[in-house]
């Protein structure tokens, strides 16, 4: 997400050569895509196979940003591949790319899981404990602590399991909106698409999605201090 | 938020190239009025503030490994039905797909399970007709009619004697009933007679004094009166009552 205000007219081109280059390198890959959902639609296991390879990690991340439990993620994750399995006759390439299309399918069944644990969801603060594998103790305490832990790799991770909770804090509305953009760097009309709202609409989200973040983790820190 | 600075935009179009801006995507006049408006509104400036910082913090974030297991477990879950479609044949005939959309169609009922059951099924049904004595080739349309109407005719005689029987046990009921009822009467009859007697024979005994007072008046009670003076021995006996008074 680098800025590119005040560049020189060398870089700008050296910039669009690049943009060039990407977009090539999309077109490509959307190609070989659409042929491997062809192969799948006409019951070619080996295409199937190469097709969970290369997106079951873009899904995971989705599913885990979005659940933030693992085993969650993983049972997600399954889902949408059977349901993707048993869909992918239907997939028109005409309408959206596959890469749309899969997101779209992640994003309903991560919304009709949502639903369903809405009433049992999970309203722990961000004090709550972070699971067995970090030992019982908060985040604040953490934060707090002037233990060897302080170390920097221990530091990044743990503001990553930070970022992490807050963004489970978020209104799903807008939760959905920054993990597309942010973390998984669609474009805003794709994800306009796999939403179906208009692009101002999920700029406005990723906006108050990205601040109510910012306030939410600045609280966390005051607390910690 | 409607606050509209010295750039002459406002803030809510100032949100809706906040995300351009930040993508670096905001160039030339936009990007300077955009510039101008957050310098001169604060409430924008802290917006954008927050919005940098939450962004900043998202970019910390890195994609997680998932386990290594997932992908053969999605592919165990999708294994059936991938190992058929990679063994089918690229092109089957008409036929062929006539017969797996049957084959579709009827796969639920097609197992088993639900053989055994047909199988169950059958040999109730066939021991049923053995003990019922009918046999296949009577389950004709003819056959089925004809035995249709003969059992009808069957059951209807059927009826016709059964009514028979019991309109006769029925008639007999009744003349033994009207039999038991005479004889009741006769002995009811016979007990109301006895009675009577009884009591003429009480009133005939408690009457006995009055029949007494002639002897004790007089000889009168042993003269032996012609029939045209029967019924006078009451007078007879008033008269000699009197005498004896005086």
């Amino acid at each position: 997400m680098a800025t590119a205000t005040g560049a020189s007219p060398p870089m700008l081109a050296r910039l669009k050569a690049v943009q060039g280059r990407v977009v090539e390198a999309r077109v490509e890959e959307s190609q070989v895509v659409a042929q491997l959902v062809r192969r799948c639609a006409s019951g070619d296991a080996v295409a199937w196979e190469e097709i969970v390879q290369r997106f079951h990690r873009r899904i995971y991340n989705i599913c885990y940003r979005f659940v933030g439990s693992g085993d969650d993620a993983q049972d997600l994750t399954q889902e949408v591949f059977i349901k993707v399995f048993r869909t992918v006759g239907s997939f028109d390439g005409e309408k959206a790319s596959f890469n749309t299309w899969l997101t779209t399918v992640t994003r309903n069944l991560l919304v009709d899981n949502f639903r369903k644990k809405r009433d049992d969801r999970a309203t722990d603060s961000m004090d709550a404990t972070l699971g067995p594998e970090e030992n019982g103790s908060t985040l604040a305490e953490r934060l707090a602590s002037d233990a060897p832990s302080q170390q920097v790799h221990i530091e990044s991770r743990e503001r990553r399991e930070m970022v992490h909770r807050a963004l489970q804090q978020i209104s799903p509305d807008l939760r959905e909106a920054v993990i597309l953009r942010d973390l998984q760097d669609m474009d805003y009309r794709e994800i306009a698409q796999v939403l179906k709202v208009p692009e101002g609409t999920v700029k406005s989200r990723i906006n108050r999605g990205r601040a109510e973040l910012a306030r939410l983790l600045q609280r966390t820190y005051r607390q910690a201090l | 938020m409607l606050v509209e600075g010295k750039s002459g935009m406002q803030c809510a179009e100032f949100d809706a190239l906040l995300t351009e801006a930040m993508d670096g995507a905001l160039n030339g006049e936009r990007r300077e009025r955009f510039e101008q408006h957050k310098t001169s509104c604060a409430a924008c400036q802290t917006w954008s503030a927050e919005v940098t910082n939450g962004l900043a913090w998202l970019e910390e974030m890195e994609d997680v490994v998932p386990p290594p297991i997932l992908v053969h477990n999605i592919l165990a879950a999708t294994s059936g039905a991938a190992g058929q479609a990679a063994n089918a044949e690229p092109r089957a005939s008409a036929w062929e797909r006539l017969r797996r959309q049957v084959g579709a169609v009827f796969a639920p009922v097609l197992t088993a399970r639900f053989g055994m059951s047909m199988g169950m099924a059958f040999f109730s049904i066939t021991l049923l007709l053995d003990m019922a004595q009918i046999r296949i080739k009577d389950l004709t349309p003819h056959n089925l009619s004809h035995t249709f109407y003969s059992s009808q005719n069957k059951v209807m005689k059927y009826y016709e004697n059964m009514r028979l029987v019991y309109e006769i046990e029925s008639r007999v009921r009744n003349l033994r009933n009207a039999g038991e009822e005479n004889e009741r009467e006769r002995e009811e009859r016979m007990r109301r007679q006895e009675k009577n007697n009884n009591q003429t024979r009480e009133q005939n005994q408690n009457s006995e004094p009055e029949q007494s007072q002639p002897n004790r008046f007089s000889r009168i009670q042993n003269v032996q009166w012609p029939a045209s003076l029967r019924g006078s021995e009451v007078y007879f006996g008033e008269l000699a009552k009197q005498r004896r008074e005086i």
